[in-house]
């Protein structure tokens, strides 16, 4: 939740100077019901964030790994972050984290998001609903099951549709996606894997920002619409200087949300790619912290090291959001209605 | 006013699902051996965690809970008046998941009395103490003196036992002899390939030259003339074993990196993929499509385990004639040896142990149940089952084990075994070499960049705890 939400005072207090001043009881009253109403989240917030981001501060700090997990904490200082500077492949981790996080958003989840609301708005309603419950089956799907989906796609040829039927149009000898074998078609290069991992994400993403582009752009007064048509504005017009402009918080909060949202999302790479094929090649940030932290074929994982690269993303992640609240000037978004200071 | 049968339907429904309600309640999923309950008897509750392939390897687990009555029989016998009630949790989770699920319910104080796991395991697990040292106990039990000694040396750390081996495995070089025909080969020359392996006449640079004629002529795709496993795992160890690496050294804790063994490993594999022998995009991950191609007779050479063969014929050519269809077009061999390297064949076993946990109800009681499930009978069955090597004498010259000609036959691969180090820091040593492999597959680095990649990662997660040679 931005810091300035948090600071806005109480609602009740907007009609303090109605209310005698020396009389403590209504404003007591008027903090607690605040307080009340923030309680619940705060309590989320505290249980679910708060608190488990300070043990994985303290965590980063130690040397903890199974060999060692029933001991005292050893705090060994800076050592693991030093250790995950000098890694070979930080460098490369780093670009993918924001390749995967800025195309999937630019693309899909603002991109493609955006495209989906407009169409889907200007065609007759109960299709516009149809269609928007199709591109919201894939975050209803399982997330394991919406892989499989993929990977039975993209498999190669026997097991892969595409690798089946595209070398009957595109006359390849056999196709293979990126699970392919062959070695020379399609899409076995990374690039090949990126396309997918994005348009896997993508395809989920885009159907978050398609619910609140699509409430924004129905809450346009028509009266608008219409004085824009009796005027002669194109459709394209309409959309350019009317609704646009008009949904401009929407997709300020989904560029924030999103970004921060792809920045810890690693599940779906993890299994459809795991992060290769080959070096690292689809590996982010994220999928990284969870492997050493979590994930090891021979066991004794590395709980220390693995929340060192944890604790780095969720700094990362509260710059940006700290960045996205000054940059798009969020407090004017959350200002008080001009109406209510007449 | 609502119509009568609509009130007594309503009814129904509602009974219904009270009912199913209270049968998922008071139902009890897990499958349980309780003993009756009679006077003076106290019932103790045992849990045991076991990973297996199903139903193939169900064994693992299944094999406790049939001892139950004969190590209850055993307690009745001592004049103990403990009876044990068992029991199982048993699937086929993600190795790195179940090994996490074992420490994080160790650190809760929740761990399950006995897990079977892989003998590696004991490096990290003793270190940190949820596992039991069982040293002084064994020799209680008359059914462990019936366990092939080497076996043991895989549950050693620190000159101490750490559990008791469940099963053993060979991991053979297997070739489809159909193909081998086709490609022009004799049937002596076919029949005498399993022997010219063993005496290091066949190597594996041979084994990528007769994989390249195959491609070559057509008589299989291309990328496909010979395939590992698809992801990281203990074979790629007897890789760097056969180019002449060590891995540990004596009187130190710290593991041994050898450069120039890496190397030959990463050029071997560099040329096979390089020379279309071997897809680029080998480590996929994906066991579906692996078994798929390499039961049906898609790839000419490949590298597997013995408990692979059960499963290709129960899971993947049962239609084809299941064992009768393998044994007809797939022979197996040890892997040749690195002609670049020791040039001697080698193969690795990998056991998994019975390993009882420091938050056992009873230690003796857990050390009972695992003897009564350590015996001829019990293990030929899980042997036969799920194509894994007896771990006991007596197996030699059992009958029902005897007769599984599988198990009979990959049996002499046991004379060039090889294990992986019981060391708390393998798991990061195995990383990082697997990403030389990974690399060099897909063509990321050169052989020699992937070897300074290997060292300079090994550096940095192991510091003193690895030796660079």
């Amino acid at each position: 939740m931005p810091q300035d939400l948090l600071e806005q005072p109480p609602a009740a207090e907007q009609v303090a100077p109605q209310v005698p001043r020396r009389s403590l009881y209504p404003r007591i009253r008027a903090a607690l019901t605040a307080y009340g109403f923030m309680g619940p989240v705060m309590v989320l917030v505290i249980g679910f964030f708060l608190i488990p981001g300070i043990i994985l501060a303290l965590l980063s700090f130690t040397s903890l790994q199974d060999a060692n997990f029933q001991d005292a904490w050893e705090f060994i200082g800076f050592d693991n972050f030093q250790r995950l500077f000098s890694d070979a492949f930080f460098p490369k981790i780093f670009r993918n984290t924001i390749f995967y996080v800025f195309t999937t958003l630019a693309l899909f989840n603002l991109g493609f998001a955006l495209v989906l609301a407009l169409v889907t708005t200007h065609i007759p309603r109960r299709s516009g609903f149809f269609f928007r419950l199709m591109w919201l089956l894939p975050r209803l799907t399982p997330s394991v099951v919406y892989i499989l989906m993929w990977q039975r796609i993209g498999a190669p040829s026997p097991f892969g549709i595409y690798n089946q039927i595209a070398p009957e149009f595109l006359g390849a000898t056999g196709g293979n996606l990126i699970f392919g074998s062959g070695g020379s078609f399609y899409f076995v290069s990374p690039a090949g894997a990126w396309i997918f991992v994005i348009l896997v994400n993508g395809f989920v993403g885009a159907s978050f920002g398609m619910i609140i582009f699509t409430s924004a752009l129905e809450s346009i007064p028509g009266d608008l619409i219409t004085a824009a048509k009796v005027d002669g504005a194109s459709t394209w017009r309409i959309i350019r200087d009317i609704k646009l402009p008009q949904i401009k918080w929407p997709l300020l909060f989904i560029a924030t949300y999103q970004t921060l949202s792809l920045l810890t999302s690693f599940e779906y790479i993890l299994l459809l790619t795991e992060g290769g094929p080959g070096l690292f090649s689809t590996e982010v940030w994220a999928l990284t912290a969870y492997k050493r932290a979590l994930k090891s074929y021979f066991g004794n994982s590395q709980w220390g090291f693995g929340a060192s690269w944890a604790i780095v993303l969720v700094l990362v992640s509260l710059l940006l959001a700290i960045v996205y609240v000054k940059l798009f000037k969020f407090n004017e978004l959350i200002e008080e209605p001009k109406i209510e200071n007449l | 006013m609502r119509p009568k049968w609509t009130r007594v339907r309503t009814l129904i429904l509602l009974g219904v699902a009270f009912a199913m309600v209270a049968a998922a309640c008071g139902g009890d999923d897990e499958p349980t051996a309780t003993s009756p309950e009679t006077a003076g008897i106290e019932l103790v509750s045992l849990t045991a965690r076991c990973k297996a392939n199903p139903p193939t390897e169900d064994g693992r687990c299944n094999n406790l809970l049939r001892a139950v009555p004969a190590a209850n029989a055993a307690l009745e016998a001592a004049g103990d008046n403990r009876r044990i009630d068992l029991t199982i949790i048993q699937d086929n989770a993600d190795w790195g998941d179940y090994k996490n699920e074992f420490v994080l319910a160790s650190d809760a104080g929740q761990a399950p009395d006995i897990i079977v796991s892989g003998h590696e395991d004991i490096g990290a697990w003793a270190t940190s103490g949820i596992i039991v040292d069982v040293t002084d106990k064994l020799g209680d039990y008359a059914e462990f003196d019936d366990v092939i000694e080497s076996l043991w040396t895989s549950t050693e750390l620190n000159g101490r036992r750490w559990g008791v081996p469940q099963d053993a495995e060979a991991r053979p070089m297997y070739y489809r002899t159909d193909l081998l025909a086709e490609l022009g080969w004799s049937q002596a020359e076919i029949d005498g390939l399993s022997a010219a392996v063993a005496s290091g006449d066949f190597t594996m640079e041979d084994m990528v030259d007769t994989a390249d004629e195959a491609v070559q002529a057509g008589v299989v795709d291309s990328g496909k003339g010979w395939w590992h496993r698809p992801k990281n795992g203990p074979d790629f160890l007897y890789y760097y074993y056969a180019a002449g690496g060590a891995i540990t050294a004596a009187g130190s804790d710290a593991l041994v990196f050898d450069k120039a063994a890496a190397l030959k490993v990463y050029e071997f594999l560099a040329d096979a993929t390089e020379r279309d022998v071997l897809v680029r995009t080998r480590l996929d991950g994906d066991w579906s499509n692996w078994n798929t191609d390499v039961a049906e007779g898609k790839v000419l050479f490949w590298f597997g385990g013995s408990w692979q063969w059960a499963d290709w014929a129960k899971n993947f050519v049962a239609d084809l004639g299941g064992e009768d269809y393998l044994f007809d077009n797939v022979g197996f061999s040890a892997i040749p040896g690195l002609a670049a390297g020791t040039g001697q064949a080698i193969t690795l076993t990998h056991p998994l142990i019975y390993m009882v946990s420091k938050d056992a109800a009873d230690v003796d009681l857990s050390l009972t149940l695992i003897a009564k499930a350590t015996t001829k009978e019990l293990n030929t069955e899980y042997a036969v089952a799920s194509g894994h090597l007896g771990i006991l004498k007596s197996q030699e010259t059992y009958g029902p084990y005897t007769s599984a000609r599988l198990l009979s036959e990959v049996l002499p691969l046991l004379e060039f075994t090889t294990f992986l180090p019981n060391s708390p820091f393998f798991s990061p040593w195995s990383e990082a070499y697997f990403i030389g492999i990974t690399a060099v597959e897909s063509g990321d680095l050169t052989p020699a960049a992937a070897v300074d990649v290997v060292v300079a990662q090994l550096e940095n997660e192991l510091g003193s705890n690895v030796v660079i040679n």
